[in-house]
């Protein structure tokens, strides 16, 4: 068994369990955990499989999405005790990632970030053909999709701010 | 690790996924199920890129992915408004 079919048992494995685990466990903090574990091995399965950037979007989403999602549908919101204003924290977690984002796409504008990177040596991954693809006939899908997130999201703070 | 083998994880994938939308109660848990459809979509996806070797599988799973944050968007604001809710 070579160290690719291994990993891909590993994380296909812990991706079924992980799968039935969250969709039958009626904790909600263990179906998160869960999801998020299946979520991490599909990632895995998406790297060996020569897609590095959906391996690295995915596991920002359910670092970034999905931990956050659990901890606010498993932990109460004080409501009688809120005194004080808190901390603009969303507001300084935007700041930094928008930061972080100039930063890299002024890396890559300077080619300090190689944009055709490779997993496997046989075959590169090319981000640029990508990118080329989402800008070209896949354009009107690209445009449809990035407008569903930006209208989910705005009613999705909107409804959670009543 | 073959192409058909991913496919069948895909396909297990959405079988569980399906499952839990259908059986579960809750709001969350049938969300959950339909993240996890997702997820097998996208898996299969990108195991048709790399079987392929083509990037429009790729291009269509970062759509999806699109799709299914949105949903999740809205599926979980909807559910903490309405355990909020009296």
């Amino acid at each position: 068994m070579t160290s690719e079919q291994l990993a891909f048992a590993i994380a296909g494995a812990v991706s079924i369990i992980g799968a039935v685990t969250a969709v039958t466990h009626r904790e909600p903090r263990v179906a998160g955990a869960a999801l998020l574990a299946t979520l991490l091995s599909l990632a895995v399965l998406y790297a060996s499989l020569a897609a590095p950037l959906l391996a690295g979007v995915v596991v920002v989403l359910a670092l970034f999405a999905t931990v956050p999602l659990v901890v606010h549908l498993t932990v109460p919101a004080p409501r009688a005790h809120r005194t004080a204003p808190e901390p603009p924290m969303a507001g300084a977690a935007a700041v930094v990632g928008a930061a972080l984002l100039v930063l890299l796409t002024l890396a890559i504008a300077y080619g300090e970030v190689p944009v055709n990177v490779s997993v496997r040596s046989a075959d590169g991954y090319d981000l640029a053909a990508l990118g080329a693809l989402l800008t070209g006939h896949a354009l009107s899908a690209a445009i449809t999709s990035g407008t569903v997130i930006l209208v989910a999201l705005i009613c999705a703070g909107t409804r959670s701010s009543r | 690790m073959t192409t058909a083998a991913v496919l069948y994880l895909g396909a297990v994938l959405f079988a569980v996924g399906a499952f839990g939308t259908l059986v579960r109660h809750s709001a969350v848990g049938r969300l959950v199920g339909v993240e996890v459809m997702f997820a097998a979509a996208i898996l299969t996806f990108v195991t048709a890129a790399a079987g392929f070797h083509e990037l429009d599988g790729q291009a269509a799973a970062l759509i999806v992915i699109a799709v299914a944050v949105a949903h999740a968007a809205i599926g979980y604001s909807l559910s903490a408004h309405l355990d909020r809710s009296p």
